[in-house]
């Protein structure tokens, strides 16, 4: 009876679950992606940061999103439908930009997102269109001058990026011990930093600036290259190449220097 | 193919069970203390809302309604995030045991007031003549009885604490929802995260709902 009852919950359970998968599966297959559903909207789909000043930023007061990245997007749009207007912006945090990707909500994500091995097994990237070290936020008042100071401190990283691999790395070899604390925004980390929950806040340096003020500093410490690049769904190979030629173009026509320069990215 | 759940996501995920391990540990263990915690905190003000004097049931109906009527997410921000500015810094444990102890601690309140309530007075004014003191009457004669009425919304409410100590998440906890935002995050396999995460939630929840569901026939056959 206990047996038999068990096996149903269990049979249900699969069931349940194969549903959910198959439903996942449909929805992905009927939507028109790739260049050709582009083009038939008439509009490309790109998320964007909204928290990242300079880079995707939404103006609270204007209630737009604008930034270098934000700029990229535009030069998307131009390349693909020829006309850098036709962008419809979503805002994605580190946890969302990958199911929005995968179910076709976005086509594109240039949102501060770094290259890495395990991640180009997901999602095509273009070449990057910006190298970054990480760096390191603290209050002026905390007396940390190097990470070697570090010993014991507590880190606040955001969820999803890379830094705190690359803050672990350096820790093994100073041989000290760092405790990472995990946030899902910049906001967050910010916030845990005033009120003293972290020592320092970590993100790539481009991100910091944003985020220094009267109380705090950025130490000079550098670590591992992040290389941002722009995302889009694996298996839309067309995509991805006039993704990527289109970085290239930038890069290689200097448009891009002069977007750094716009926006006041070192 | 590149589903979401892809085969190699779930070897990834396997490979790394420890990481879902350590957070379900701390998951656990939140829920124990926090339960413990609120169910003391609930019998203690739940009494109070039934008792006599104004001054008692004032202090139980204040605590109730502040904590009921304001969100978890926004007393936890507040134990994190603000308390530090006074010069009080808790550690994310005990602060995660307190947060959700002290909410459902004004939902079990509520749930012991009712079955108190539910308790004929003449109960109480016999056990009083009877020379028992409020507190006496109340462990001897009343909760007792009232136990039976109060089981079955107190394991929703166990349930549900389990459910809630997730919100540790979002101020770096260490609980079990943290950790599969992290290593999901970092490599973007959140399909099989998610699940396995579902399922172990799953797996605290219903041998719990069950076991009440036990009690909770075995208290009607006694009646």
């Amino acid at each position: 009876m206990k047996i038999k009852k068990f096996t149903k919950v269990l049979s249900a359970l699969t069931l349940a679950s194969s549903l959910v998968l198959a439903g996942c599966a449909s929805s992905t297959a009927t939507k028109a992606s790739g260049i050709q559903g582009i083009k038939e909207r008439g509009v490309v789909k790109v998320g964007v940061k909204v928290d990242v000043p300079k880079f995707g930023y939404k103006d609270s007061k204007t209630g737009k999103i604008d930034g270098f990245e934000v700029d990229i997007a535009r030069a998307m749009a131009k390349k693909i439908l020829g006309d850098e207007s036709k962008i419809e912006m979503q805002a994605v945090t580190a946890k969302t930009r990958g199911p929005l990707l995968d179910s076709g909500e976005v086509d594109l994500v240039i949102a501060t997102f770094t290259i890495t091995e395990e991640r180009k097994k997901s999602y095509n990237f273009s070449q990057p269109y910006f190298k970054d070290g990480v760096g390191l936020l603290v209050k002026k008042s905390s007396g940390l001058k190097s990470f070697k100071d570090f010993n014991g401190k507590k880190v606040g990283v955001a969820q999803s990026a890379t830094s705190k691999n690359a803050l672990q790395e350096a820790a093994k070899k100073d041989s000290i011990n760092v405790q990472f604390l995990e946030f899902s925004s910049y906001p967050e980390i910010n916030t845990a930093l005033n009120s003293g929950r972290v020592d320092a806040f970590s993100v790539d340096k481009a991100i910091l600036f944003g985020y220094l003020d009267d109380s705090t500093e950025i130490l000079p410490d550098s670590f591992a290259e992040q290389e941002y690049g722009v995302a889009s769904k694996k298996g839309n190979d067309e995509l991805a190449k006039i993704v990527d030629e289109t970085v290239a173009e930038m890069i290689q026509s200097g448009d891009r220097d002069k977007l750094l320069a716009k926006w006041g990215i070192q | 193919m590149n589903s979401p759940f892809a085969l190699f996501k779930w070897q990834a995920l396997f490979q790394d069970w420890t990481v879902f391990a350590e957070g379900f540990g701390v998951t656990l263990l939140t829920s124990i203390l926090a339960l413990s915690l609120s169910i003391l905190l609930g019998c203690v003000f739940g009494v109070l809302g039934t008792a006599e004097g104004k001054a008692a049931k004032s202090t139980s109906r204040v605590y109730v309604e502040f904590i009921q009527n304001t969100p978890l997410m926004i007393q936890v921000f507040i134990l994190y995030h603000g308390l530090p500015h006074l010069g009080i810094v808790l550690p994310v444990f005990p602060l995660g045991v307190l947060a959700v102890g002290v909410y459902h601690g004004a939902y079990i309140a509520e749930v012991v007031r009712a079955g108190i309530e539910s308790i004929p007075k003449g109960q109480k004014e016999a056990a009083v003549s009877q020379g028992f003191t409020f507190w006496e009457a109340m462990y001897y004669i009343i909760l007792p009885q009232a136990k039976k009425v109060i089981y079955p919304p107190l394991t929703n409410q166990a349930v549900n604490l389990i459910k809630n100590t997730s919100i540790l998440a979002v101020v770096a906890g260490g609980d079990l929802l943290y950790h599969a935002d992290s290593w999901s995050s970092n490599n973007l396999y959140y399909g099989p995260a998610y699940m396995i995460t579902g399922v172990l939630y799953f797996l605290l929840c219903f041998p719990l709902a069950k076991f009440a569901r036990q009690l909770e026939l075995r208290e009607v056959a006694k009646a």
